[in-house]
């Protein structure tokens, strides 16, 4: 039987495979793409609850999730595409420009 | 409960086997006789210019996003217009222009993208 | 095992999946359509939870804008294969994987000690109210009317912004 945890467990995992991504990789798109996984993996745990709770409320905050991670993902590519104008590149370690 | 998604399941497994046998069945059916220029791209006929690594324009860019933008409004509409009628019964005129303002600050959005050449395909 | 519990454990293998081969592919387009696998396999997850509007609201909104927007953004800046960092930093690897796994640690641990019942089951039947767009309605336009206006505004505020900072020319 499906208990709260499943759901909150799959939920973490999502989060430690975004952190990973983070950390990891060095194109910033993909930076990007995994905090959109922890975003999501964040919503897992707010429907979860929602359902356990047999609450609308957290389904409801999914929604304005989705729509942060929507105005960020128009906002946060067109920052990546103004930095490549004048950078020529996406790779994070060669956007260094703050420590001179 | 989730045996209710079951005409789901099938709409989307006939989708899926539709594309898969209109896809392959000229290969599993059809004679083979293969030649360079049969497995060259497709391109309307004409010969391939360049490589798929082209690089896309910025007007895609800009059509997405809006496209991204105006999809969240319809979104955030959707469970309104469904529901207008208990929202109306509860709240009465309220419920009205609980969207209408919504909307009009929407239209500020659009006004501005429509200005600023947006919309435009040049 | 019931059909929730199969239904469960194969959506949330996709997501899995999805999301470590988006975390490991070199190739960002690779990595932008195993994105898309994951997000549907978290839709999946969202009906077997009953949460049907939000299932279908996910497929539109993540799979079907937000990666579209993903997928031009690497088209039209033309990326190729990063190089990957743990050629020239070995040790990052371990560290990056060994925070990943604290951080995952502990959301777990915090997860399974602050749950209101430790163990109770998702009831399917009760929890189909929630999910359902008349419950959703209730209350996005009711007790969240304020936070709703306020999303008009933000996704406004990103229209103007993300022009205003991409409508320029891309030279190449």
């Amino acid at each position: 039987m499906l208990t709260l945890e499943h759901f909150l467990t799959l939920s973490a995992i999502m989060f430690a495979l975004g952190v990973i991504g983070v950390l990891t990789r060095r194109n910033a798109i993909i930076v990007f793409m995994s905090v959109e996984l922890m975003l999501n993996s964040a919503n897992l745990a707010f429907v979860a609850f929602a359902t356990k709770l047999g609450d609308p409320i957290g389904q409801v905050f999914v929604f304005f999730v989705m729509a942060i991670a929507a105005a960020e993902a128009a906002v946060g590519l067109a920052i990546m595409i103004a930095v490549f104008r004048n950078k020529k590149t996406v790779n994070i370690d060669e956007i260094n420009i703050l420590k001179w | 409960m989730l045996e209710t998604y079951l005409p789901i399941l099938l709409t989307f497994a006939a989708a899926v086997g539709f594309a898969v046998v209109a896809t392959f069945s000229s290969e599993w059916f059809g004679p083979q006789t293969p030649n360079p220029e049969k497995h060259s791209t497709y391109e309307s006929g004409v010969k391939p210019l360049g490589t798929t690594k082209d690089r896309v324009s910025i007007k895609y860019y800009m059509v997405a996003m809006l496209f991204i933008i105006f999809d969240l409004e319809v979104v955030f509409v959707y469970p309104w217009a469904t529901e207008f009628g208990t929202l109306f019964g509860e709240h009465g005129v309220a419920a009205f222009w609980s969207m209408m303002i919504f909307l009009i600050v929407f239209e500020f959005g659009y006004l501005y993208a429509y200005k600023k050449g947006g919309f435009k395909w040049a | 095992m019931t059909l929730a519990s199969v239904l469960f454990y194969f959506f949330a293998t996709i997501a899995v999946a999805g999301g470590v081969l988006m975390v490991t592919r070199k190739n960002p387009v690779h990595a932008v359509l195993f994105l898309v696998l994951n997000f549907a396999g978290v839709a999946g997850v969202y009906l077997v939870l009953n949460a049907q509007f939000i299932a279908v609201v996910q497929i539109i909104v993540y799979a079907g804008a937000i990666m579209v927007l993903f997928l031009f953004v690497i088209m039209l800046l033309k990326l190729g294969g990063e190089e990957s960092v743990f050629a020239r930093q070995p040790f990052v690897k371990t560290l990056s994987i060994v925070i990943a796994a604290l951080i995952g640690a502990q959301l777990t641990y915090v997860f399974f000690f602050a749950a209101p019942d430790k163990g109770t089951m998702v009831d399917m039947e009760t929890g189909v109210y929630p999910g359902t767009v008349k419950a959703i309605a209730e209350t996005l336009y009711t007790k969240y009317l304020l936070p709703f206006e306020a999303v008009g505004f933000t996704l406004v505020a990103a229209t103007v912004g993300a022009l205003v900072i991409g409508k320029k020319k891309l030279e190449d």
